[in-house]
This record gives structure tokens, sequence and C-alpha cells, in this order.
């Protein structure tokens, strides 16, 4: 007898949603999670330390102290971290970690909550596009309509606010957005008026935020501090305040959090049968049950399964194919920064109203392609640091006059891009270095496809036109050079497919090589589309466990 | 932490790259303190880089102008300021005085423009003299 029907390992977007549906349907259910339990005040609003800005660390985890990993120097364009040998050894807030962060609710608590849909394309984009050398471009096994009615799902029971009448770009909704789009700031309407005026189709972004009062919870209340902090009105959806309640509301949820798992436990067999974990204080203990689901995000679930080899799988749980940490994807954001003659910012956050998917597919000579959407709130420090024009003076009175008259009148326009998957992107364990738990760290190695780079120059110019339209009189920015990608949009690593030679997980997200053994978070994808992919990993999670229970 | 002359040199040298208008200067916004605090945690490593840095900037001034660098006026700091910007010394720099700067205007201006929690930008006046207003 099992100490619990299910284990899920992780507490972001894909495990919240896995503990929910299975809970809700009467399994006992253990939820763990590496990070701690986070209050609005201890995420706080340290503008050098957020996930959005992270020049000294993180204020959602993990710490910047016995966290690292290790990445081949050439995977990143600039010399990050230290030197070990050949390699680099990163904290987690340096560049090229690949952080998510790591706390009750993950990357959800801090989000800015995009909620998109991938396009029908986006599920096959091998057939849509043809091979790529070098690539591993696939198409998934599922399809759009196999994961309309989830998407449909998270929007109503997660709540996703947006104006289903603009998302032009897909098959027409069954059922609208359970809310009104947010309110559209000053900027976002002359980006739409500049996206008008180029003949470009443009939508309200959807948002996993309240804009009315929804789900016993306030609407957002319009601040400036969304992406990369807390929200102070509890308005902002994420697994902390949906989904794992959901769980721990049922009765037959037991979160635990500041545990680390160690690896996966096995039988004499082979078979799956709990975790080992090490707690706060050191300890370790073991849970056992019958089912697992992984939702650690694609970089450490990649690394728990590499960590858990056994006799029956000496490379690693489901790793028969030489398959999982291969395949690492993320988004690369080019876009573009501009001048206007007339004060762009009005305070209305969170900023992100506008977007165009004009250019996710059927572009000449590029595959796929990704959407361009306006911003959310810049705070000071991160225009300073990332959106100040290069030639403006840096310091002296003419800096300090330049940010005064200039501040409100800068603004951006970005947007994610379909990456072309790579089997040489890729995360390993680094059985040489281990972290303050004693476990192997991941390592990193590898870079993006050289399709990716393409197709993010071709948004770069892009995005500089739509600022042009919507009256900048100057715009600036460079576009990307090629590197390893990841970060918090990570997915690709246990791609899914029908065959365990060329994937990790089957079309229900099931480790080939078990039974019991379930993924709940990116590292599924097969591609990860030219968009946020949270609401992918909500709907496939919901699938994915509410098949579980079907096959119970 | 510095003692009394890099302290004057450091306070000259923030007050040169973020000067006071009719918005406090870098000094009075507590850049110096975010800049104490931080040499004392996250850039500890860069103490001593700041301490030889400073000392050069002395010797710098003291060759061009025969003073030290926060007896120059502030018209003077700016002129040698831009001269140490692209690698015009005459003094003998122990540390590559150019690219240092700009880490240094780096640091400052984080002081100045992010949350007054990190010690600067006091009582939120940088944000009030560029317009970012915090609501909720």
């Amino acid at each position: 007898m099992s100490d619990y029907d299910a284990i899920v390992v992780g507490s972001g977007a894909g495990g919240g949603v896995a503990a929910a549906v299975l809970a809700e349907a009467g399994k006992s259910v253990l939820l763990l999670e590496r990070g701690r339990n986070l209050s609005f005040e201890a995420v706080g609003r340290d503008h050098l330390r957020n996930q959005r800005m992270p020049v000294y660390g993180h204020n959602a985890g993990p710490d910047i102290d016995g966290n690292p990993r290790t990445i081949e120097a050439d995977s990143f364009p600039i010399l990050v971290g230290q030197a070990l040998g050949d390699l680099r050894l990163l904290r987690p807030h340096e560049p090229g970690y690949q952080n998510n962060a790591a706390c009750v609710g993950s990357g959800t608590r801090v989000y800015a909550g995009q909620a998109w849909r991938f396009m029908p394309q986006d599920f096959r984009m091998a057939s849509e596009y043809g091979l790529p050398k070098g690539s591993s471009l696939a198409d998934w096994p599922i399809t759009y309509e196999d994961m309309a009615p989830y998407y449909e799902k998270v929007e109503w029971e997660i709540g996703i606010c947006g104006d289903h009448r603009t998302m032009t770009h897909l098959p027409a909704y069954d059922r609208p957005y359970p809310m009104p789009a947010l309110p559209l700031p000053h900027k976002s309407g002359i980006h739409k008026r500049g996206l008008e005026s180029l003949g470009w189709q443009w939508l309200r972004v959807p948002r996993l935020i309240n804009s009315v009062p929804y789900n016993d919870r306030p609407g957002c209340i319009n601040c400036q501090h969304c992406v990369g902090y807390a929200c102070p009105a509890d308005a902002k959806n994420g697994s902390q305040n949906t989904t794992v309640p959901r769980a721990l509301r049922s009765g037959n949820c037991t979160l635990r959090a500041e545990v680390m798992v160690e690896r996966l436990d096995s039988s004499d067999g082979g078979r799956i049968t709990g975790v080992t974990v090490i707690d706060a204080a050191g300890e370790r203990q073991t849970y056992t049950a019958d089912v697992l689901v992984l939702s650690c995000g694609a970089v450490e679930t990649a690394r728990l399964l590499l960590n858990s080899a056994t006799r029956h799988e000496p490379t690693g749980i489901g790793n028969s194919g030489d398959q999982v940490g291969r395949n690492l994807q993320g988004h690369y954001y080019p876009g573009a920064a501009g001048l206007f003659p007339d004060v762009m910012f009005d305070g209305v956050g969170p900023g992100c109203s506008i977007a165009t998917c004009e250019f996710n597919h059927g572009n000449d000579g590029i595959i796929g392609g990704g959407f361009l959407g306006d911003e959310d709130i810049v705070t000071p420090i991160t225009l300073w640091k990332r959106f100040y024009p290069p030639d403006a003076p840096r310091w002296g009175i003419e800096a300090k006059r330049f940010m005064r008259d200039n501040f409100r009148r800068i603004n951006d326009v970005t947007g994610p891009v379909q990456e072309i998957p790579s089997p040489e992107a890729r995360v390993t364990v680094n059985p040489r270095v281990k972290d303050k738990y004693g476990i192997p760290v991941v390592h990193l190695s590898g870079k993006t496809h050289p399709e990716t780079v393409r197709s993010a120059r071709f948004m770069h110019e892009r995005a500089k036109e739509w600022l042009l339209a919507s009256g900048a009189t100057k715009v600036w920015g460079k576009p990307p050079p090629r590197y390893l990608s990841g970060g918090q949009h990570q997915a690709g690593t246990c791609r899914m497919g029908e065959d365990s030679a060329t994937s990790v997980v089957d079309p229900f997200c099931r480790v080939h090589s078990h039974d019991n053994l379930f993924i709940a978070d990116g590292s599924p994808h097969v591609t990860n589309g030219g968009f946020n992919p949270v609401e992918t990993i909500m709907a496939l999670a919901w699938r994915t466990a509410e098949n579980i229970v079907k096959r119970w | 932490m510095f003692e009394h002359t890099q302290m004057k040199c450091l306070h000259a040298l923030l007050d040169t790259i973020i000067p006071p208008d009719d918005y406090p200067g870098a000094v009075e916004a507590g850049v110096g303190d975010y800049l104490q605090r931080q040499l004392a945690g996250d850039l500890a490593e860069s103490l001593s880089s700041y301490e030889t840095w400073l000392a050069d900037l002395d010797a710098e001034a003291r060759a061009v102008n025969g003073t030290d660098f926060a007896d120059m006026t502030p018209r003077e700091r700016a002129e040698l300021l831009t001269r140490v910007e692209t690698g015009v010394v005459k003094a003998r720099w122990s540390i590559e005085p150019a690219a240092f700067f700009r880490e240094i205007v780096e640091h400052c201006a984080e002081g100045y423009y992010s949350d007054s929690g990190n010690g600067g930008n006091r009582g939120g006046i940088a944000w009030r003299m560029i317009g970012f207003e915090v609501t909720g």
C-alpha cells in the first residue's frame, strides 16, 4: 500500500493543474515544491532583484547560493558566471542559467499571465515547413482540436480575460473568455492605430488576470508592478491562488514546500515507486505512490529523470532513446524600442494589451515566426538598462534631463519567436558539481538552431516598422545573436511522440517505459509556438491528469 | 569602508554622474548609501577596484588640475570624466579607466532609479522627477 495515490513534483503551471484534477477526482495527492510558500511581502518590489530584472538576485527563488548549474562557454554570447575548467559555473540570476521561479506557484507567482492558445499550425510545424537541416523539428502527435476543449477549460476554470472576437488568427472559439479584456492603456491605443495603419491584424492580449472580480477574488487594480512581481490585489491567476488551493480544498492534497526531490525510487523490477526527498533541515525521506507526475519545468524535470538512473535504465529514466534533455527551447524575444514625440506612459498597468499575430506563420522564407505585442510597464531602472537609446548620454546633467524628459516617451514592442528545435540544445547532468543538497547539477550545452535566429531578425524588423507606424521618431535595438535559449518559457526536453526512439512521453504525456510516470510541464512540447506557453502547459496538464483519472 | 578622502572623491564623482539641478543629485538622493550597501554585499568583489579607480581619479585630477577631484568645479569634473570616458588620461592608471567608469555609472543609475528600498531614490524622488507613479 503506497503512502499516496499520486505524487506531483512541482507546484507551477502544470503541477498545480495536475494536483487539482487528481485531488478533486478523489485521489490522495502529495504536492512537493522545492521553493518557499511566499507571501506578497516576501516577494517584495525590489527593482534589482526580481524575475524580470535579476541584476543581483531573484525575488521568487531559487536562492542565488547553493543552486548552481554549469554551461558550455560557447553556449552563451557573453562571458557569464565563473570559469570552471572549460565550463562556466552559473548562479540562478546570471544570464544563461535558464531560470524559472522556485516557490509555491513557481513562475505563475510572478508572471505576466499572458494567456495564449497555440495556433493549429504550431502543432504541425514539420508538415507545414519540412525539416530544416540539423533540426529535430517534428509535428506534435496531437492537434489543436485535441487541445481546444482544454484551452477553454483553463480559460474558464483558472480565469482568463480577453476578447475572443479579436483572436482572428485562431479557429472560432466555442465560448468567449469569462472576463472582458483589461482596460486599454493610452500607449496601447496608439500602438493599435499603428497596426491599423499598416493593415496588420490586432488583438486584445488575453491574460490570466481577473479584469473583473472572478472566482471569489477581486479584479485588477492596474498597478505598475505586474510582470516580475506578486499581485497586490490577488487578481493575477497563478497556481498559488487557483489550482493549488482547489487541490487543498478537496481535502485530498498535502502540500509540502521547501522539499527537494533527490531522485525517483524504483523497485527491483524497475517500476517507479515514489521519491526520495531532502527537506529544508537536510533530512532525507521517502514517499511512495502509485502514480508520479513530474512538473519541475523542462530543465529540472530532465535533470530528475537523468539523476534517477537504475539498473534497468542506466542512462536515466525514460532515456533509452537518448532523448531526455534534448531539444531545449524557450523563446527568443526580438523587439525594438522607440522614442515618441508625445507621452506614451499613463501608468495604467499591467500594460501589454495589444498584439498582432500577422507574422506567426506564412512569412516568406521564414519557418514560423511569432507575435508582437506592446510591453508591460517598464520600471525606470529596467528602461535604463534595456531600452535606453544607445546614443543618448549616460551620465552628466544631459543624461539626467534625458531620463526626465523621455522616460514616459520611450516605448517598446516585442514578442516571442517560435524556436526551431535542435537536438544539441541540451540539458544533461554534471556529476562533478553538486547543489546544496548534494545532487548533481544541470549542465547546459548547445545553442538554438540558426533558423530561430533568422526568424528573430525578421521579427526585429517588423517591430521597428510597427513603432514607426505608431509615430516613433526614432527606433533602436539589435537583432539577437545565436545562443542557448530556455528561461522562463523552457520546454521541449521530454518531447511527446508515438515512438520511444525519438520521444520521451506518449501523446498523453506518459513516459514511454513506465505505466505510472507522467510529465505535466513544458517538457513534452514538441515545439513551443510563437507564444507564451503557460496556457498550453496548463491545458496539456489538464488533459494528462484527466486521462490519468480516466484510466485509473 | 572608504576613508574620508576617498569618500569625498566618491561623492564628487557620483554628483558629476547625476548632478543636482532642481531635483537632487546622486548623493542627496542616497546613491552613496546604495553603493556602500552594495559594496558590502553583492558588489563586495568590486570594492578594491573602486578604491583603486578613485585613487587613480584623484591622481588624474592632480596631473590635470593640480587639485583633488573633489576640489575641482563641477564643470572641470565633467570635462575630466569626458576624457576618462574616452581613455584620454595623463596619470598612470592601474585599472582600465573607461571600462570601470561605465560600471560606476551603471551602479549610480541603479541607486538613483531603482526602488528606495535599495538605499537610493530617497523618498521616491527620482521616480517623481521622471513621472513613474506607483498607485497600488
